[in-house]
């Protein structure tokens, strides 16, 4: 059996759907670990434009929206999303049409499965994402996503904080997010120095106290507290430091 | 920057209102502004309590000229009183809202002075927002009663959602608690708003809408005598004249000593059983005839579709692979998004139980009235049934255990 081994890239992804779309039987995998048998194969992909442009051209044609659909599967932290993407793929060009509302298809299924973890983060991160703002006005939010999402974050932060200039890090994957008031990208950061503003512990303050006296103390569920606000995301909530 | 006592006050007056929710608004960011709605409403924090913060919940006032019964607010009682200046409320929200601390702002006041001015320094408030600080973010603005229609109508425009509280569910049990609040009082300004949006609408008018997310509105459960099916027959109504797009109930719990109120409370369970119910009325298709007679309460067992179909066993169980949608939504156990998911899958595809399941259809209750290519997987008596839907039930627990008189507080509402 052939195990295809990518880069992680959109484009080494596609060169690899390209390459394994007529093997009976493979693996396509960007994990570097991953447990090899005895009478494995291992491919490793190259990138290759003609080949992606190809691939891309096909999921285009069949299913204009199915595109989306892979580049949010791609960022997940799954181990399987690459073979995820590629079943879902062969079965859309299988049919050669749409195959999205099949939702009883295993492909559709599971590609489903990923799909929803990866936008219940981006949903979760727009409420969770937390700002601070340094001395020069810019606000700076570390955190440590489940899943590569910065750049939908990026989408979302810069349409609402117009005219504010502003960095999303993330510390696991070391990239960085910057917007500058008019446009925005993406890049390797590794570490950074902070210099808080001087209102910043106060708004702080303030928004603990806020924390604490909205809350109704004679009701309490944290269970249901911890189910919407999973605890690995309270390490960049001010509210949940106690100090 | 405010102070932070007075912020802790107004904020501890303002947390027993119960709609935080941020969504239905799509109000676009402008070039230089701060902010936009999103559609869905996004949660930016959870409390202890279970609740989320959405929106910045805070009175701008809390020194009332009324004196209602039921409120921790009312003139009468002896309880520390703070006002803020409508610049500190623009500097917090702008402040908060930079951070991604909130999504926009719930402003609500006791009436202070007369209800006019009050209106005024609200409106005052959200017109800086927007046009001094450029925010276009989500704001939900309390209406206060007895204020000018123009006034009203002003602010209307400014924000994305307004509420008159109903506060009570009949007329006679206004008069009793709230004496100075008036049913006309409550219910004119909803219906003159309701005609602008209409009007907004049949105009096709896009831009500088009346509250794009529409109106809501709250009652307090069981501080009067009203059976739920009276509730919900006005819930049915407001949905239906004034187009509302929530209705939020409160269960009552004595927290306020008066000879005109219950002892005791009505328990957290009656609250849910009756929002059950308004789903059913809003996005499934039920008519309150259906679900609960007006003399009568709902069932404390069972939910209110677990109800209404062991009360129609004749109509089950209904084959998946052929039901129309109307049909699948009242099959218990089966929700709106697996009714979806079902209709859109057999267009493609015969399902079977398998199916189902890998769908993420939960049969626990629903195998019981449904039917897949024929064949039925639920129990054939009638009492077995009735077992298994009381059992899942059972889950309810967690909210019966706060409607002790002792954990007094929870659930008040409103303060205007």
């Amino acid at each position: 059996m052939k195990i295809f081994i990518t880069d992680g890239s959109v484009e080494g992804f596609y060169a690899a759907v390209f390459d394994a779309y007529f093997e009976t039987d493979c693996i396509i995998s960007s994990d570097r670990h991953i447990q090899l048998a005895l009478d494995n194969q291992v491919v490793n992909v190259e990138k290759n434009s003609e080949k992606f442009l190809r691939i891309q051209n096909s999921i285009n044609r069949y299913d204009k929206y199915a595109e989306d659909d892979i580049l949010l599967a791609l960022r997940s932290n799954d181990l399987h999303k690459e073979q995820t993407a590629f079943n879902y793929i062969r079965k859309l060009f299988q049919t050669k049409s749409p195959i999205r509302k099949m939702l009883s298809l295993q492909e559709v299924i599971e590609l489903n499965n990923i799909l929803y973890k990866v936008r219940g983060e981006i949903h979760r991160l727009k409420g969770l994402l937390r700002f601070m703002e340094n001395a020069d006005g810019i606000l700076y939010a570390p955190y440590t996503p489940d899943n590569n999402i910065t750049d939908v974050l990026m989408r979302h932060f810069a349409e609402r904080l117009k005219n504010q200039r502003f960095v999303i890090h993330d510390l696991k994957r070391k990239i960085a997010g910057m917007y500058n008031g008019i446009n925005w990208g993406v890049c390797y950061v590794d570490e950074v120095q902070i210099f808080l503003s001087e209102h910043e512990k106060d708004y702080e303050n303030l928004w603990k106290k806020y924390y604490s006296a909205v809350n109704i103390k004679e009701r309490p569920h944290e269970k249901q507290m911890k189910g919407s606000m999973p605890i690995r995301y309270w390490k960049f909530l001010p509210e949940k430091q106690n100090d | 920057m405010i102070d932070e006592n007075k912020l802790k006050i107004l904020t501890e007056s303002a947390k027993y209102d119960v709609s935080c929710s941020s969504s239905g608004s799509k109000r676009a960011n402008k070039i230089g502004g701060i902010g936009n709605g999103s559609v869905g409403g996004i949660c930016h924090s959870f409390t202890p309590d279970g609740r989320c913060i959405s929106l910045l919940k805070i009175l701008m006032s809390n020194d009332c000229v009324y004196d209602c019964e039921y409120c921790p607010n009312r003139c009468s009682a002896d309880t520390p009183r703070a006002q803020l200046t409508p610049i500190e409320i623009c500097e917090l929200v702008i402040n908060f809202y930079k951070r991604n601390y909130i999504e926009g702002l719930f402003l609500s006041s006791a009436v202070f002075e007369t209800p006019n001015r009050t209106m005024e320094l609200l409106t005052d408030t959200v017109e800086k927002l927007r046009n001094i600080y450029h925010f276009n973010g989500y704001i939900h603005l309390k209406g206060i009663p007895h204020a000018d229609g123009d006034l009203v109508l002003k602010a209307a425009r400014i924000v994305d959602r307004m509420s008159y509280n109903v506060e009570l569910p009949s007329e006679k049990s206004l008069k009793l608690l709230a004496p100075q609040k008036t049913k006309q009082s409550l219910l004119l300004p909803m219906k003159s708003l309701d005609n602008a949006i209409e009007y907004d609408k049949q105009n096709k008018i896009r831009h500088g809408k009346v509250l794009p997310a529409g109106q809501t509105t709250q009652m307090i459960i069981g501080a009067s005598p009203e059976p739920d099916g009276q509730i919900l027959k006005l819930t049915e109504a407001l949905y239906r004249t004034m187009n509302l797009k929530r209705v939020y109930y409160s269960s009552y719990v004595p927290v306020v000593q008066s000879n005109k109120l219950p002892a005791v409370g009505a328990g957290l369970l009656r609250e849910h059983r009756l929002y059950q119910a308004d789903w059913l009325i809003r996005f499934y298709g039920f008519n309150v005839d259906e679900i609960c007679d007006a003399n009568e309460n709902l069932s404390a067992e069972y939910d209110p579709k677990c109800a209404w179909a062991l009360r129609n066993m004749h109509l089950f169980p209904v084959e998946i692979n052929t039901a129309p949608l109307e049909t699948l939504l009242r099959v218990p156990g089966i929700g709106a998004k697996s009714a979806y998911r079902i209709t859109e899958a057999r267009r493609y595809a015969n399902l079977d139980f398998d199916t189902l399941s890998k769908m993420r259809v939960v049969l626990k209750r629903a195998k019981h009235f449904i039917t897949c290519n024929g064949k039925f997987y639920g129990s054939d008596s009638f009492a077995q049934v009735k077992h298994s839907l009381l059992i899942t039930d059972a889950n309810n627990e967690q909210l019966s255990m706060f409607s002790e008189p002792s954990t007094a507080l929870s659930a008040l509402t409103g303060q205007i």
